[in-house]
């Protein structure tokens, strides 16, 4: 399952391959989102056009009006009529006439989780599609909309939405209390007539601006979680088989991505494919240990010790059936727009950029090396 | 001082520098990779030169170069070995020996600038950002992959 893009703003060639689990990294603005943007316009072209008609937006069938309404006011520059190109699955796509045709098959098959996700949740309570400007990217409305629809169907009774005894693993419930909300239950609340979601118990409940920056980037995520990971007995949602997510370590500390990251092998081992883009050397580390105990024969209790995760039968499960998934890391590079397959992530490799896990561990490379310069000249001697 | 100079005048290495890198042998010359050949001043095998001298631990070698940002030059004491998380206190404890060596043994060689770097000869089981690294750092060790580089520059 291959995505190749060419001249398509920042990246000048990337061929991405994808494994059940894809990890991509790389500076700001060297095309990781464009990438992951196209990939859901290819997974579910139908579905984002009659999303997009639905909600009024009228690209008259022309790509620059189209990318200015899906990937967001003024993207229509990422694409240039002479040199850009995208192939999907092998084969070259006309983007002009995807465009520019609707498509029948309005079935989506991917769960897109933006960065931008503590947007759909101003003034919290989820907006509706409907709330954003024609020049907002499709996937924050998109992913949104999906939230608004998920806390008032399947909620709308409902006071508590966490923890929630149908929903998460316990084990994945009891490790979210302890790294990110503490003894506070995420509820909902009326204030005046308005619905909102609050931390705590009534009487003494914290609205959304009050929340921290880590809690206010979480519990977006948490909810497209909740999506994804339906209470009944079957493991995925709907005809949903991927599922993109920006940047899961947002705002978070190394203990909460510890958990996050756990949740999102469970995401794997439920036979979703998923996408991650990231900045944390956390997340790399992971997959570098994840490779290697593989490699090496390690039992599922390893990769749980590592998460520090409970033991039970449960999580050793899904710890053996992520242990027998493909892991693929790709590394935006942005002084040539190529990307490359870093999926080794070997710390001694010869190119600089798999060795320094496409700059995540760069900094610590160099700060190493200073120290190391200093200690070894102390003495005020050695430094004529 | 040049690295020539203060080789030959230590007396546990006297008549053992040897030009460019001709100190090392072949298999281990694979690990270098010199930005600028002709800027190299020299190379010793210590561990050879050392043999009957001294016990283990010992160091494997000692590189002169001279970077073209500083005045003077800069030895680089080079130990190739497996890089797994076993080996970091037998690389350590080389590396407090070289130290006290240096120290007590060989002032002129310890008086210039110097960096110790450990290259991996297999494969690597610590990353760039893991504690060992700091704690290798906080030794005064840097560790280097597989293949060192030898900068044009020095820090």
């Amino acid at each position: 399952m291959k995505l190749k893009l060419q001249h398509v703003g920042p990246i000048t060639d990337a061929e991405l391959a994808f494994g059940d689990l894809t990890v991509l990294v790389g500076p700001q603005a060297t095309g990781k989102s464009i990438a992951l943007q196209m990939l859901k316009l290819m997974v579910d072209t139908g579905y984002v056009q009659d999303i997009m008609t639905r909600h009024g937006l009228d690209w008259s069938g022309k790509l620059p009006e189209f990318f200015d309404a899906y990937f967001g006011e003024g993207m229509h520059g990422i694409w240039n009529d002479e040199q850009s190109s995208v192939g999907w699955k092998g084969q070259p796509i006309d983007m002009p006439k995807v465009v520019g045709r609707r498509k029948k098959n309005k079935r989506d098959s991917m769960f897109f989780v933006p960065a931008q996700r503590v947007l759909a949740l101003r003034d919290g309570w989820p907006r509706p599609f409907s709330d954003y400007s024609p020049g907002d990217p499709f996937v924050v409305c998109e992913f949104s909309e999906r939230l608004r629809v998920l806390v008032e169907r399947e909620f709308g009774s409902s006071e508590k939405l966490f923890p929630q005894e149908r929903r998460l693993k316990k084990e994945f419930r009891e490790m979210l209390e302890r790294s990110v909300f503490g003894k506070f239950p995420l509820q909902v609340d009326k204030f005046r007539a308005q619905k909102r979601l609050v931390l705590g118990a009534a009487g003494e409940s914290l609205p959304f601006m009050v929340w921290s920056a880590g809690q206010r980037e979480f519990v977006p995520l948490l909810l497209g979680l909740y999506w994804l990971m339906p209470p009944t007995k079957v493991s995925r949602r709907g005809d949903i088989q991927w599922v993109v997510l920006e940047e899961l370590e947002m705002g978070l500390h190394p203990r909460a991505i510890a958990v996050v990251l756990l949740m999102v092998l469970e995401l794997v081992a439920r036979g979703y494919r998923v996408c991650i883009s990231t900045h944390s050397p956390q997340v790399l580390e992971a997959m570098w240990a994840l490779r290697h105990l593989k490699e090496n024969g390690a039992s599922p209790r390893a990769l749980l010790t590592m998460f520090e995760a409970p033991q039970t039968q449960s999580m050793q499960r899904l710890a053996q059936t992520v242990m027998n998934k493909s892991v693929k890391v790709y590394y935006f590079d942005a002084a040539t727009g190529r990307t490359r397959d870093i999926s080794d992530l070997d710390p001694a490799s010869e190119e600089a950029g798999e060795a320094g896990w496409g700059g995540l561990t760069e900094f610590s490379g160099r700060a190493n090396a200073a120290v190391a310069h200093a200690v070894a000249n102390a003495d005020g001697k050695g430094q004529s | 001082m040049t690295f020539k100079s203060a080789v030959e005048e230590t007396p546990d290495l006297k008549g053992t520098w040897c030009s460019g890198l001709q100190a090392l042998p072949k298999t281990d010359r694979q690990h270098m990779d010199v930005a600028d050949t002709g800027r190299l001043s020299g190379s010793i095998n210590v561990e050879a030169a050392l043999t009957k001298k001294c016990p283990d631990p010992r160091w494997d070698y000692a590189i002169g170069y001279r970077p073209g940002n500083v005045s003077g030059e800069v030895v680089y004491w080079v130990e190739i070995h497996p890089a797994t998380s076993g080996e970091v206190k037998v690389v350590l404890a080389k590396l407090a020996w070289l130290q006290r060596w240096l120290r007590e043994l060989a002032p002129r060689l310890h008086a210039m600038r110097k960096e110790f770097i450990w290259v991996s000869s297999g494969k690597t089981s610590f990353t760039l950002s893991s504690p060992q690294q700091k704690r290798f750092a906080q030794a005064g060790l840097q560790h280097k992959g597989r293949v060192f580089r030898i900068p044009d520059k020095a820090v």
